[in-house]
């Protein structure tokens, strides 16, 4: 699913951020990116989901090798890929219904389709109620919840998500967890940047860790 | 809140009535209204308005010229200047037949004494009289449109009937006024092609401006997995729109002021002597239309030009 082959990432003329990074991520696998702050944890995903190119090394996606895949390859690469970004992201002049969504409307699905399982999904993630609020006008809780939601809504192979309990009470965190597990179970490949130790000792899955720019399994074993 | 399992997002699709209601929605704009874009639509609709006056400018500047060159053409003159105090009578009928027996002549014929007076008026006043004056007599002669009439020949042959007759067949003149018009013309074009690259800057300012505000969206998108076409679609589609209005309605001002001025004009508040109307008529009115089609093909075009290039840099 995602192979990474000593793989180092630096900004500009910058030092390098991350060095030598070496993992695979197997189709239906569960991991957790732990480590301190600043460690490289957004950027290491931010390579996952073609956000960036690394400096030097070697990612292979999906068994398509980025160093030699067409520019305009990559978007259909990126719709297979779910991310809950750290900031959110939403769009704040749409709803919470309508910033759910956008990967379905640029999958090209009609409104009329999808609308019922925007529905449920905002229902289960507790903003049933909410579903025509603007991002503005809701918590950050909640924007949480709804940025989880657009990154589920297409049921993606693979679900990246960074620090995605970090706004919420611990309710509707496990709640939260729920979901990305039932997305795991039915075959999405999850990796989630998290500092919270609880949820990690709570969900089973692999833990791999950030330390000194470089990757280190701390469950199962080294590194694949 | 919902207690049950997580739903089955892609699970069977039984439209609930809200559902339909969602299908029925207007379709939603990816990018926002803008209120915060309201000056600039201001300086574009003032800008389309000054193009469109130049515009108009430039059409009432060729009109004028072709009137004054039309006016002209087709006409000969034919003094028959005074020998001794008076105007040979045999000279003026002689010349007369001359002319009217010339190909390509229509007329040919004497102006009168109250014709005389009249352009002699504004400089010695209208009870002048004529004959206390060496005054020549002046035949005016039309010519058929088209008609290619040899103005030496036919001087050389009026000098053999009648001595004492000048042909004067405007040339002078009508070169002076087509200079003259040609200047009028040229100027006003040079002011419309001024005012049309500030607008031209104006409009890809502005569009470069909305696409930085929305450089997040643009972002996302991206990573979303969007093709750069559908986000450069949506772009281009917001900032036509967007320009197309403002530029429609500083075009509709300049139409008011030229139909103003045509109406002030028929109400009897005359425009400057020997210039022309400075109304448009309602048939000319239309092309200050492609004021307003020009940005938005502008915008358009930068917006287009501008994401598309902004998303080439990026991975």
């Amino acid at each position: 699913m995602v192979r990474f082959e000593n793989v180092g990432m630096r900004y500009g003329a910058g030092p390098e951020i991350l060095r030598d990074i070496t993992f695979t991520l197997d189709p239906g696998s569960f991991t957790f990116l732990t480590g301190p702050s600043g460690a490289g944890k957004s950027t290491l995903l931010k390579l996952v989901f073609l956000a960036e190119k690394p400096s030097r090394g070697l990612i292979s996606l999906f068994d398509h090798d980025l160093a030699v895949l067409k520019r305009i390859d990559l978007p259909a690469l990126r719709r297979r890929i779910g991310v809950v970004f750290q900031e959110f992201r939403l769009l704040d002049h749409l709803s919470a219904f309508d910033n759910v969504a956008l990967p379905l409307r640029l999958a090209g699905r009609y409104e009329a389709d999808y609308a019922k399982d925007i529905e449920e999904l905002l229902a289960w993630v507790g903003l049933g109620q909410r579903m025509h609020n603007k991002p503005p006008t809701l918590s950050g809780g909640e924007q949480q919840r709804v940025a989880i939601a657009r990154a589920v809504v297409a049921k993606p192979d693979l679900l990246l998500a960074d620090e995605p309990t970090g706004n919420v009470d611990p309710e509707i965190g496990a709640r939260l967890i729920r979901l990305f597990v039932e997305l795991n179970r039915f075959g999405t490949t999850v990796m989630i940047a998290t500092h919270d130790r609880v949820l990690i000792e709570s969900t089973p899955g692999r833990e791999l860790r950030l330390v000194d720019g470089h990757l280190v399994e701390m469950l199962g074993g080294p590194p694949q | 809140m919902n207690t049950g399992g997580p739903p089955q997002i892609e699970g069977t699709r039984q439209q609930s009535r809200q559902s339909r209601t969602w299908a029925l929605r207007t379709r939603w704009r990816i990018l926002p209204r803008d209120g915060g874009a309201a000056p600039l639509d201001v300086v574009i609709g003032v800008m389309a308005f000054l193009a469109a006056l130049a515009l108009g400018g430039v059409m009432i500047a060729d009109r004028m010229a072709m009137s004054w060159q039309g006016g002209l053409t087709g006409q000969l003159t034919v003094q028959v200047l005074p020998q001794d105090g008076t105007v040979p009578p045999d000279q003026v009928t002689a010349a007369l037949a001359l002319l009217r027996s010339t190909d390509g002549v229509v007329s040919a014929a004497p102006l009168s004494d109250e014709e005389n007076l009249e352009l002699v008026a504004p400089w010695l006043g209208s009870d002048a009289s004529l004959l206390d004056l060496p005054f020549p007599t002046l035949i005016e002669v039309e010519l058929a449109p088209g008609a290619n009439v040899d103005v030496a020949a036919l001087d050389t042959a009026l000098r053999a009937a009648a001595p004492n007759s000048v042909l004067d067949d405007h040339r002078r003149w009508l070169e002076r006024l087509r200079s003259t018009a040609n200047t009028v013309v040229l100027g006003a074009a040079g002011v419309l092609m001024l005012i049309g690259a500030a607008t031209v800057a104006t409009v890809a300012f502005a569009t470069r401006a909305g696409l930085a505000a929305h450089r997040d969206i643009v972002e996302l998108l991206h990573l979303m997995g969007a093709q750069d076409r559908f986000i450069a679609r949506a772009f281009e589609r917001h900032h036509l729109i967007g320009t197309a209005l403002a530029a429609s309605v500083g075009a509709a001002m300049a139409m008011g002021v030229f139909l103003a001025a045509g109406g002030l004009e028929e109400i009897g508040v005359a425009s400057v002597a020997f210039l022309p109307p400075l109304g448009l008529r309602l048939e000319e009115l239309p092309w200050l239309l492609t004021v307003p089609a020009a940005a938005a093909i502008i915008a358009w075009g930068t917006a287009r030009f501008s994401v598309l290039s902004a998303l080439r840099e990026r991975y």
